[in-house]
């Protein structure tokens, strides 16, 4: 092997925090988390290539979200251009706790080199029908940029435009692939609701609501309509109600775990 | 580049306590979009003597650290016998290594690569064939 070849990645002080959910700390990472990620990675890898697919979505456990009967945190669009070729990731990612975020293609190891809740991925690999439409579009950036909205809120509304978080933009992606007469984000999510997408309802009080929004950039609650929010119902893109519809619609397989 | 993290939820509950004088517990509501990452890593590298710096369970220490246009160059030294060598990390951040001459390294060994650790903390990753093809990174929107 030729060791100028050798790539190293040093894990800076832009390096992720002890605990997923808190604010831009500069800290070094835990050396055993980072063998964890990449070690995740590499078995998330060979589950894919014993797949058979080409487009697979792919998720993270980045924080425990039991309370709120949520499994995973956040997912991404995984893909190869060929049979040998490494997997990608298109996912969205918000910028340190600030209100805006960004799309990425990232390898599997950056997906996971994050300080996880738990060291587990969960797939679903859609239908070969809509593989196939998606794959086009995982490879051009103009379409992966088509539907980004740059305002970040974690907590974005499913049926508004006024933010987006980041499952939010790989399910409405997904539904632009499917369908060419789609332009827009309304289009996309008229398409989600015609497909039978419901999202999931966290049930946040006022005064959860209240201290979010003071202290946390990334959060809002202004696009949801006033009827639901001030019941204390907060309707978002979880991956977990994603992952439902895809496998009762048809659409993709039940969830694979790989650790 | 700017570093990604998660949003910042957990900072809600020092406020709650505040404004309430309630326990902290469940005062957060979820990041159910859990976004991140530490995407940032500077990328991209040589090493002079892989061989001699890349065993399992190697102590090394850093002999000198010095930070160039495209990222850092470190030299280090094998405690067992002093053989060195030198590592190039690139990446705008890679200048900004909390890493100092005289730091002692580990070197853990997994299936993916080599993680350079100082007091448990990983400082670098080199990545093997297998690792490499895991790693990668491209900013599609601004």
């Amino acid at each position: 092997m030729n060791p100028g070849a050798w790539l190293a990645i040093a894990l800076l002080a832009a390096a992720p925090p002890a605990h997923a959910g808190r604010s831009c700390e500069r800290k070094l990472p835990d050396a055993r988390n980072v063998e964890r990620a990449m070690t995740l990675a590499e078995h998330t890898a060979q589950r894919l290539d014993a797949s058979g697919a080409q487009v697979v979505l792919v998720a993270r456990v980045g924080q425990d979200l039991r309370e709120y009967g949520q499994r995973y945190s956040h997912f991404g669009i995984a893909y190869r251009d060929a049979p040998a070729a490494p997997w990608r990731v298109a996912h969205k990612l918000n910028q340190c706790g600030t209100a805006k975020s960004a799309v990425y293609r990232q390898g599997l190891g950056e997906f996971f080199l994050d300080d996880l809740f738990e060291y587990e991925a969960g797939l679903v690999v859609p239908s070969p029908e809509v593989q196939a439409r998606l794959l086009p579009a995982l490879r051009d950036n103009r379409r992966l940029a088509q539907l980004h909205t740059p305002a970040y809120s974690m907590v974005a509304y499913p049926w508004a435009q006024t933010y987006q978080q980041s499952n939010q933009w790989a399910i409405e992606t997904l539904a632009m692939a499917q369908d060419p007469s789609i332009a827009t984000r309304p289009q996309a999510q008229a398409w989600l609701r015609e497909h039978g997408y419901v999202p999931d309802t966290l049930h946040l009080s006022a005064f959860q609501r209240l201290g979010a929004r003071m202290t946390a950039a990334n959060v809002a609650f202004d696009d949801h309509p006033s009827a639901k929010r001030f019941t204390d119902r907060i309707e978002t893109v979880t991956v977990d109600s994603v992952f439902r519809w895809m496998n009762r619609s048809g659409l993709g397989t039940s969830i694979a775990v790989v650790r | 580049m700017k570093a990604f993290r998660q949003p910042a939820l957990q900072a809600l509950i020092a406020a709650a306590l505040l404004a309430a004088g309630a326990p902290a517990a469940q005062a957060h509501p979820p990041n159910a979009s859990d976004a991140s990452a530490l995407s940032l890593l500077p990328i991209a590298i040589s090493v002079s003597a892989p061989v001699m710096i890349l065993s399992a369970g190697a102590v090394l220490s850093v002999v000198a650290v010095e930070a160039s246009a495209d990222g850092a160059v470190w030299v280090l030294q094998r405690a067992s016998d002093g053989a060195r060598a030198s590592l190039t990390l690139s990446g705008q951040l890679a200048g900004a290594m909390s890493v100092a001459a005289g730091t002692t390294i580990a070197v853990a060994a997994i299936s993916t690569g080599w993680v350079l650790s100082a007091a448990g903390q990983a400082i670098a990753f080199i990545p093997n064939e297998i690792g490499k093809a895991l790693l990668y990174n491209e900013r599609v929107t601004l």
